[in-house]
This record gives structure tokens, sequence and C-alpha cells, in this order.
């Protein structure tokens, strides 16, 4: 076999060979074989096989946009990435999530996870916690997938337009309920424009709208006669001003009298006042007339001290 | 009549030119094989064929190992830049390091090996044969080229990943985690393999194609003028299938 690929030799050139050539080549192989490990190993360690991972089961209508190997992120920071993507027995999408042990911290059971499909651009799978505090989620948790996606309004937004479409068809009818309002709209305003305008209206007839009127006008000449009955001359109005005048003369005699009342309330108050102030006198004279009975017996015993007949009261000792 | 005589002549050399065709890429592909298995025989490993291995080594890989990661870094940093500014005025900037890393890291980088490595040898290939073995000479020199290919991959797809970094992060280390997590989406199991296996393709066809072209013309007579053109023609015929083969498994 060999020899069929030898070639009929010319000449072969000699060669310098540079020194240690073997060395320089078993250096480059292992540099090549270090770098070629160390890129598997970067490379390994970039897709999450070294990480600790807990799993979560993301539950959705369908996965649609969602891939294997796309993250799921907190607050912008991927924490998680999906690991497989597959169908549940009740033809739901079981989306699994590798989320690394450092970032479950992120995850509580009160977290929601969302899937947005926007109109440009990639699906991403996002998580909100609201309290921190609640328990971390546990490992396999299943959670179900809050989907955001704009192009799914759109088939709604189209639903939404045709009934509307159809609503307003409806409306339009001849035999429609808004033609209807319609023409009693003009049916009213026509009768608006009659003998008795908006009173037949309301009222519903002509005959009614009359008999209202015939009451008003009958209403209106009662009126005319209590207006002279109370309003005219000798009316009860005028009876009621001079018994008001009358009134008034009363109440200034009343008025005179409770004054005298004042007058001889005050005298009685001015009595009251010098009594209380003669009661005080006495006091100061009670005191004065003691005062100068301790005076007179004072002076008693001055006379008897120096008098000659004074007693000796001076004890004399054997 | 005559009619009948052009459309046979056509027909039948048509006919001789796919016969032709047929048998080289058959030569071609036995060449291959018998170089694979010599290749990893351990008898072709011994004290004086390690010395031969080394010297292609050196001269295929070593001296140019230097220059050529400098070249790449500089394409690369055009590159990236393009693609990064670009990205950031369309709104797109979260796109531009995964655009980056698959057409530079994973297409176009190895095909450039490849193609650097393969005209770098192309003056060589005709004196390798000039009276040559396969074990003394064809097989170390196929050994040599493989392993620049691989080698010159390597490094610049690593460089590249490196301005990749430092054209949208600087010097600062805070991107890491977002870099690494990015490459990580990219180089999923699949476009790994696919990466790894293309590159390998592309080595053998280098080491392998350009040297049996040569023995094959020489083998039937014919100049060598005309046989390394052949070779090329046939290697960038295999490695344009190779990295079409490659897309299409990646993006159909």
């Amino acid at each position: 076999m060999q020899s069929e690929f030898k070639s009929q030799s010319i000449s072969q050139q000699p060669s310098v060979l540079p020194p240690n050539i073997e060395f320089k080549a078993l250096a480059l192989v292992v540099f090549m074989v270090a770098i070629v490990c160390a890129s598997l190993a970067y490379v390994m360690y970039a897709r999450g096989v070294f990480e600790r991972t807990q799993q979560v089961i993301l539950i959705a209508d369908n996965s649609e946009g969602v891939i294997v190997g796309m993250d799921l992120t907190f607050s912008g920071f991927p924490i998680g990435r999906v690991r497989r993507i597959e169908l549940s027995d009740d033809g739901k999408a079981r989306i699994v999530v590798d989320v690394a042990h450092k970032d479950a911290k992120w995850i509580r059971t009160s977290s929601v996870f969302t899937m947005e499909r926007g109109m440009v651009g990639d699906t991403r799978l996002r998580v909100f916690t609201g309290v921190l505090t609640d328990p971390p989620l546990p490992e396999g948790a299943v959670r179900t997938v809050l989907v955001g996606d704009a192009t799914a309004e759109i088939p709604h937004l189209v639903d939404t337009m045709r009934s509307l479409l159809e609503n307003l068809e409806n409306m339009t009818k001849s035999n429609s309920s808004l033609r209807a309002s319609l023409d009693n709209v003009r049916v009213v305003t026509q009768n608006l424009k009659g003998p008795y305008g908006g009173l037949g209206v309301v009222l519903g007839s002509e005959i009614n709208a009359k008999k209202i009127i015939t009451m008003l006008d009958r209403v209106n000449t009662l009126l005319a006669k209590t207006d002279a009955r109370i309003f005219g001359v000798h009316g009860v109005m005028d009876e009621s001003q001079a018994a008001i005048t009358q009134i008034n003369v009363i109440l200034g005699d009343v008025q005179t009298s409770l004054k005298n009342v004042d007058a001889v309330l005050v005298q009685a108050q001015a009595i009251g006042s010098n009594v209380q102030e003669a009661t005080v006198d006495l006091v100061v004279l009670r005191k004065q007339v003691e005062m100068s009975l301790r005076k007179v017996e004072h002076l008693v015993s001055e006379i008897n001290r120096k008098w000659p007949l004074s007693r000796d009261t001076e004890l004399k000792l054997p | 009549m005559r009619q009948n005589t052009l459309s046979r002549s056509v027909f039948g050399t048509l006919g001789n030119a796919c016969v032709r065709s047929a048998i080289s890429w058959w030569r071609v592909i036995h060449f291959s094989a018998v170089a694979l298995v010599m290749a990893l025989s351990p008898s072709i490993y011994d004290r004086e064929n390690r010395i031969v291995i080394a010297k292609n080594i050196y001269t295929s890989t070593w001296q140019v190992l230097l220059w050529f990661t400098s070249l790449c870094a500089l394409i690369s940093l055009v590159l990236v830049r393009i693609i990064v500014v670009t990205a950031i005025s369309y709104g797109l900037s979260q796109y531009a390091l995964e655009v980056v890393v698959q057409v530079l890291v994973l297409e176009l980088i190895p095909l450039g090996a490849a193609l650097f490595v393969v005209l770098h040898s192309n003056r060589e290939i005709s004196s390798t044969l000039i009276g040559s073995s396969m074990h003394t000479d064809i097989v170390p020199r196929v050994i040599a080229m493989a392993f620049a290919v691989v080698t010159l991959a390597a490094v610049s797809s690593l460089v590249a990943l490196v301005m990749a970094y430092v054209v949208v992060y600087g010097f600062s280390p805070w991107g890491f985690a977002e870099y690494t997590r990015m490459v990580g989406r990219v180089f999923d199991p699949g476009v790994a393999v696919a990466f790894i296996l293309k590159t390998i393709l592309f080595s053998l066809a280098v080491a392998v194609i350009p040297i049996a072209s040569a023995m094959q013309a020489r083998h039937e007579s014919i100049g060598e003028l005309g046989s390394v053109p052949q070779g090329m023609v046939r290697l960038f015929l295999a490695l344009v299938l190779i990295e079409g083969a490659s897309l299409a498994i990646k993006f159909i």
C-alpha cells in the first residue's frame, strides 16, 4: 500500500533543523491540548455543568418561543436556564428550569412567573418576587406561567372588533332597536311642535293636557279669591296688624312694671350689704373692749404693787 | 446523422469526465483513509518520525502562530467593533455579542485557519512528495497540517472571544458573568459538537486533499504545475461543502 503512494525520487533538499525543535513541537502540542481542554471546561462552566441547581417546573398553555438554554431572569439578572421542555399529560407545556442554588433565594412561594412574547425579539421568562420574606420555593415546585403576549392579543382584538361591527350593523338595521328609538324620537319631536307642546308629550295625550290646563285655570281663580280675602280691605292681614299693635302696648306696660321691681330689688340688696358691714364692725368693737379690759387689769395690778398696803409677796428664807 | 454524432460525442466526453472525477475522488478518499490509519498507528511515532513530525509542526504551526494570531486579533477587533456599533445603532445591543460569537468564532475563524494553512503549505507540498515515502514524509506532513489547522483555529477563537469581551466591556471584570452566560447560551451541546466536528473535518481536508491530489497527479504523470491547482480546487470544494453542511444543520 505504501509503495503505491511512493513517488519517484528526484532529490531531497537538505534542511537545517532549528535547535530544540522536538521540545518546541511538544510545547506546542501541550499548549494546544491545554487550550482545547480549557475551552471545553469554560464552555461547560458557562453551560452551568458544575453548578448546583434546583428545579422549578413551569406550566404554560404553549411553549412557543421557549428554547432549551434560554434564561429565567429576576430583575434583569439571569438566575436560571431552561433545561428541557415537554408535553404534560393534560396537554400543557412543562418547562423544566434549573435555578442555581445561590440564586434560589430570590424565588419564594409567592413569586410570579411570566412569559413575555414581544412583537420583535425573543421570548422572555421572568420571575417577580414581591415579598422576599416568604418561604423559599421547594425543589421541584410546579408553577403556572402568566403569559404576556403582544401578538396573542391580536386575535382577541380582532374578535372584539368583529363583535363590535356586528353590533353596529344590528343597530343600523331597519328593524333595529336604535331605528325604533329614532322613530319614537321623531314622533316626540312632532308632538312637541303640536298645540300642547311638551305637556302633551309628557302626559301622553292632548285630552290629559287639556285637563291640566283647565285645572291650572281653576287654581288661578282660587288664588285670586284667596288674595282678596287675605290681603284685601278688612281682610285677615288688616285684623292681624291691629291685634299686633295692642299686643305691643301691653308689652310696654309689662316692661315698666318689671323696671319697678328691679328698683325694689336694688334697695333690698343695699340693706343686705349694710347688715353685713355692721356684723364686721361688731367684731372690731369686741376686740377694742377686750383690749381696754386688759389695760384696766394691768392698771389695777400696778396700783396694788405700788400701794403701801400692798402685800409683801417676797419669800424670805430662814 | 451529424447531430447524433455530436450528441454522442458530448455525452461521451461528459461521461468520461464524470468517471475520471469519481475515480479521482475515490483515490483521495482512499488516501485519506490510509493516512488516517497510519496517523493513528503507534508505529508512526517512533524516534525518527517524531523528529520529522516535530519539524513539520514547527514549520506549519510554530512559525506562523504568532503573526496569524495577531492578524486574527486585528480582524476580530475590526469586525467586533463594526457589529457592536451597528447593533447598538439599531437598538439591538443585546444580540451583538451573540452575533459576534456566532459569526466570528463559529464560522469565520475555522475557515480562515484552514485556508491559511493550506495556502501557507502549498509551496511545501510539492517538495514533500519528492523522494518521499508515506511513513517517513507524507503522514508526518498530514499530521502536522491537521494539527496546524486545529491549533490556529483554537488559539484564534480564544483571542477573538477575548477581543469581543474587551470591545464590549473594556478591561472591567464585571461583565465576565454575563459574557460567560452568553457564551454558554451560544455553545449549546449541538453547536459545540458541530463546531468541533467541523474543525476536525477542515483539518483533515486541508491535510489530505492537496497531498492526495498531488500524488495522484504524479501517479498519472500529470505535470506538477497542474496538480496543485487541481488539489486546491478540490480542497475549496470540500471546504465549501463542509461549511454549507454545517450551516444547513445549524439553521435548517
